[in-house]
């Protein structure tokens, strides 16, 4: 019987702290999503010119270019 | 508009005897560093491929592996409950950290001297890496916490975490608190945040990839395709934001375009599960670990 009261408590505790995490997340204020879409776009296009990979950079400043061999073996 | 996409495997870095379980790159944009379930913590010269210096782990299954902002240090942690900082790269010199019970990920902070680790315990906790002091814990999953990711430094103090029991939570690091949680996946999840720090992807064990908008508290796009039915193991964004690579287990990475959902372009290259991506910090080309015991730079 005191292992059910226990378990019980334990539980209403942890109910509690749930309640209080709720709590504190609804009184969150919140954008709507029309304005957070347009940030999220407005940030992409601001900063798509700058990306190596949408915008590949010239062969020559890209440091992961192949390789070229500048000599054969005769 | 996004033009045609022409993505290779630029470099291949071969020396893993086992499964690649996770990386990280440098902040100078060149050194990568990789661990694996073969014991071994190795940094790589990205530009040549070459092994600039490795470590031995006595466990075999390092999980997690982390970058220092200097450049001058790399944490590594696993089964082994511990995180372990190697700050001097070139003695071979290792301070162990912690008791972390089965180290999932770790991160630095933005300095060498604090960091990040998510566990199997559900708890993350940031530790100071002199003392090997607990600084701060973070209790609200309800299981294992796989993944964690950094606020970009404007955004102040914060990071996410996403777990086993599905839910990304995201974190204020100075007082403990969780401010936001979202629950929107059905299996667990890893996550990354996108350049802004206004947003984070989540990608998950369901084969979906999500993209949540912090400010509007809510998930905002989905990337799927019916086609896709394998695990989304490791997310990132490109420089822009405007690409989320994602790496799966059915060995293959999907391009997607964040803006309109659709995917753009899929690379295969990999023999095995892609375990872990992340793109370089300067944007130039991304990392995909696998395991099929090879790192390729894309």
């Amino acid at each position: 019987m005191k292992e059910l009261v226990s378990n019980s408590t334990a539980n209403i505790s942890q109910a509690r702290k749930a309640v209080e995490q709720l709590k504190m997340e609804a009184y969150m204020d919140r954008m709507k999503v029309s304005k957070a879409a347009a940030d999220l776009l407005a940030y992409c296009d601001a900063h798509i010119a700058e990306d190596p990979l949408i915008i590949p950079v010239p062969a020559s400043e890209n440091p992961f270019r192949e390789k070229k061999l500048f000599c054969t073996i005769l | 508009t996004l033009g045609q996409f022409v993505m290779k495997t630029r470099r291949i870095l071969k020396g893993h005897g086992n499964k690649v379980l996770c990386m990280d790159g440098c902040k100078d944009k060149r050194r990568i560093v990789s661990s694996s379930q073969d014991g071994k913590v190795i940094v790589w010269d990205s530009f040549t491929t070459n092994k600039a210096h490795a470590v031995t782990m006595s466990c075999t299954w390092v999980m997690a592996c982390a970058y220092a902002p200097s450049g001058c240090a790399i944490a590594f942690g696993g089964l082994d409950n511990k995180c372990s900082v190697d700050t001097n790269l070139q003695a071979w010199i290792s301070t162990r950290l912690a008791r972390a019970p089965s180290n999932l990920a770790c991160s630095f902070t933005n300095s060498d001297m604090q960091i990040l680790t998510a566990s199997g315990g559900g708890t993350c906790v940031l530790w100071d890496v002199e003392s090997g002091q607990l600084l701060q814990s973070f209790r609200g999953h309800g299981a294992d916490v796989l993944c964690l990711d950094l606020a970009p430094s404007e955004m102040g103090n914060m990071f996410v975490s996403g777990g086993c029991d599905k839910k990304a939570m995201v974190w204020d690091m100075r007082s403990g608190q969780c401010i936001q949680s979202f629950e929107t996946h059905y299996s667990d999840i890893n996550v990354r945040y996108y350049p802004s720090g206004d947003a984070f992807a989540s990608g998950s064990d369901d084969a979906m990839c999500h993209l949540y908008d912090l400010c509007a508290d809510r998930e905002v796009a989905i990337y799927s395709k019916e086609s896709i039915i394998f695990a989304a193991s490791s997310v990132d964004f490109s420089l822009s934001g405007c690409l989320l690579f994602a790496g799966y287990n059915d060995y293959t990475i999907n391009v997607w375009n964040v803006l309109t959902g659709f995917r753009v372009s899929i690379l295969f290259g990999h023999e095995n599960r892609v375990s872990t991506l992340r793109v370089s910090p300067d944007g130039t080309a991304f990392c995909s670990g696998s395991w099929d015991h090879t790192l390729q730079i894309w």
